[in-house]
């Protein structure tokens, strides 16, 4: 069992399994189109939260104004639940069992073993505490490329708990959901995985996974089964869809999970322009959903990051706010471990990438949440578009960034923005990792490392307190 | 009198209002409008009012849909009035559209298709989770003219080329036109898999869509049409 947290009960599974096929019936357009964006709606109204979004300033300054979206929130989940799409209909909890659910939700879980022994912690805003860095996310990677990419980001010591990236291929064909190419593309996450890390000299890391098992199939491949990811040393990894529903593929991942002895990392979005509407909408939407995310899916770590639909990612004015406000609410009303995303669109390479990763990284070390797992490098769109300079980059300024206040941390983000907000839409596509990598030596190439120099120096003029290199 | 109709009619969109939408289709009718002027300077420019208002995040999804269910609502007003080549004129395509196998990622997918049904394009939506022969049967029983394929991860994207090679081994690929899209789909994706058009954000199917349509060539493409 992993250190610092309580095993999942089976009878609590079972009582979700059971609300997921006795709850009140719901179809899934009905969920969309008229349950979440009127009960987003009528709990903005009722704690008076619409039009609270100040995109210019996009760390969330105001202490009551986090507690507030705390509160509705909180109702939020309680009144609505989350719906089943497989069963359509609503699995919903009492007020006093979101209550126990978060009272008994661990406060910090520690992963690895050795020097790679890493422990997550609960936080608030400003808090001093580093966050912990997690990357890559489930990025495509070539099969050739893939070992020497995650070795690249495994030497990177500021590089905490790894994730991703995903095969595009298995031995040459392509990985189809469902398949059992998935099934077989699970087990070989983890031998690869395993061999990055030898060749890092860091074997003992922590893990998230799996990364790429779109169906329950990847799980059942890699996760637990020998030779896979050991459940000891691995949160399961349980994704479930916008806004605030979960599915038989997710709850497959719990129940596998339970039957291996692991626990759960329960993760979903929230989108600004979707059916929660504004990004107050989708702040107060991910709150809900996160909350969620412990009672449904029996999470000890997770997210529900608010994104923006408009270029899918998460680094613009509205969207920085929205994070804040989804950060600073849970982490100063819960001992929650809550995990943050810096969903970056830009490639590597570019400023505009390092610049997109500091805003929200900043953003996620000030407003108290305990991990950042990212950056979602060129918007996670192209194989090989992913190397492990912006995966270090990422885990430098999370650590840097633990302790400075928020004022001066929007100062910061403000200007950052100002940088590349008129290019979100069209982000530059950058490099990919042979192209601004040696795949060999491991080192990056001169443009790439000026880059992020440069970047790193404009931080530091900023006031970031980043280490000496 | 006429210019005032028209302006009434976009604000219906605008609105999302169905009902005030098809009463002023009927008057702008009995007032002898051109059906295509209706289209035009009533309908599409409430539309283009909704998308820059959807741009600056003062209209969401859910208005979009309403937006869209009022267009359709007064084009099937307008059909039966039109003459048979200003029909051929307007006619913007029938599409039947979904995510494919495995990826149950919706979202996307409906704003594609709410887009897609706002500019007047008839749409049908089969959800997620489709798998290939699901498609092509639909796209036959409603005569479709494009299939539209949404996928969000790269281990669902095969089978948006399943589906194109389903088309093919059933000798029915040149019935359709088939666009692709979604978070892990790319230009060099499309072009790789032999897609007839790609866009990166949701206008951006409605344009090849349309695009697509005003080409009085069969599919498949040469080279897609790519917007992004």
């Amino acid at each position: 069992m992993i250190e610092g947290v309580i095993e999942i009960s089976v009878d609590a599974f079972l009582e979700i399994l059971d609300r997921a096929h006795k709850g009140a019936p719901c179809e899934a357009k009905d969920w969309d189109r008229k349950i979440i964006p009127s009960k987003v709606s009528e709990k903005l109204k009722e704690h008076g939260l619409k039009g609270t979004c100040r995109p210019e300033c996009p760390i969330n300054t105001d202490d009551s104004l986090a507690d507030e979206f705390f509160k509705a929130g909180f109702d939020l989940a309680v009144e609505t639940g989350m719906l089943c799409l497989d069963t359509e209909r609503v699995i919903k909890f009492t007020e006093e069992e979101i209550r126990k659910t978060i009272d008994r939700a661990p406060s910090e879980l520690a992963l690895g073993q050795g020097p790679d022994r890493r422990v997550i912690r609960a936080r608030k805003p400003e808090d001093s505490t580093k966050p912990i860095a997690v990357s890559p996310l489930s990025i495509v990677v070539s099969e050739e490329l893939w070992v020497p990419l995650v070795q690249g980001i495994m030497e990177t010591k500021e590089v905490d708990v790894i994730e991703g990236p995903s095969f595009e291929t298995i031995c040459g064909r392509p990985i189809m959901a469902g398949t059992p190419y998935e099934t077989l593309s699970g087990m070989l996450a983890a031998r690869f995985h395993k061999e990055a890390a030898r060749r890092a000299g860091r074997p003992n890391m922590g893990f998230l996974a799996v990364g790429a098992s779109p169906t329950i199939f990847g799980q059942f491949g890699g996760y637990g089964v020998v030779g896979g990811y050991d459940p000891k040393n691995t949160v399961a990894l349980v994704l479930s869809p916008c806004e605030m529903k979960t599915s038989y593929a997710s709850l497959h991942k719990v129940a596998h999970a339970i039957n291996c002895g692991g626990i759960v990392y329960g993760g979903s979005w929230s989108m600004i322009g979707g059916f929660p509407g504004p990004p107050e909408g989708a702040a107060l939407a991910g709150i809900a959903c996160a909350l969620l995310q412990w009672a449904v899916h029996l999470a000890s770590w997770g997210t529900c990051n608010p994104m923006d639909i408009r270029y899918m990612g998460n680094c613009g004015p509205e969207a920085q706010w929205a994070l804040s406000v989804f950060c600073q609410s849970l982490s100063r009303n819960t001992h929650l471990l809550v995990c943050a995303i810096p969903n970056s669109v830009a490639g590597p390479c570019t400023d505009m990438l390092l610049r997109e990763t500091a805003a929200a990284t900043i953003n996620i070390a000030t407003s108290g949440a305990s991990s950042a797992d990212g950056p979602r490098s060129a918007g996670g769109r192209y194989t090989n578009y992913l190397t492990p300079l912006e995966c270090k980059f990422m885990a430098e300024v999370l650590h840097g960034s633990a302790g400075i206040k928020r004022d001066h941390a929007n100062e910061v983000v403000r200007k950052l923005i100002h940088e590349y907000e008129g290019e979100l839409r069209h982000p530059p596509k950058g490099k990919s990792f042979p192209e601004c990598y040696n795949t060999k030596t491991l080192e990056p190439s001169r443009e790439w490392l000026d880059t992020y120099l440069r970047v790193r120096r404009e931080l530091k003029d900023l006031g970031i307190p980043l280490d000496d290199l | 009198m006429n210019e005032n109709v028209l302006d009434y009619l976009a604000q219906a969109v605008v609105e999302g209002n169905v009902e005030k939408a098809k009463e002023l289709t009927r008057v702008a009718l009995e007032a002898n409008i051109d059906p295509l002027d209706i289209l035009n300077k009533g309908l599409s420019k409430g539309l283009d009012s909704v998308s820059g208002k959807f741009s600056k995040l003062e209209l969401f999804l859910t208005d979009l849909m309403l937006s869209a269910d009022v267009v359709q609502a007064s084009v099937h007003i307008l059909r039966p009035r039109m003459t048979s080549d200003k029909v051929e004129h307007v006619k913007l395509g029938r599409i039947v559209i979904g995510t494919v196998s495995g990826d149950i990622h919706d979202i996307g997918k409906s704003l594609v298709s709410t887009m897609l049904s706002a500019a007047g394009l008839e749409v049908h939506d089969l959800g997620v989770d489709v798998p290939a022969k699901t498609f092509a049967k639909a796209a036959e029983e409603r005569e479709a003219d494009i299939i539209a394929l949404s996928s969000l991860m790269t281990t669902t994207r095969p089978y948006q080329k399943e589906v194109i090679r389903f088309l093919q081994d059933c000798g029915k690929r040149f019935k359709y036109f088939v666009v692709v899209g979604g978070g892990a789909t790319t230009s060099d994706w499309a072009r790789e898999i032999g897609a007839d058009g790609y866009g990166k954000f949701a206008e951006d199917g409605v344009q090849v869509s349309k695009e697509l349509m005003s080409r009085r060539i069969s599919p498949p493409l040469d080279s897609p049409i790519i917007i992004e």
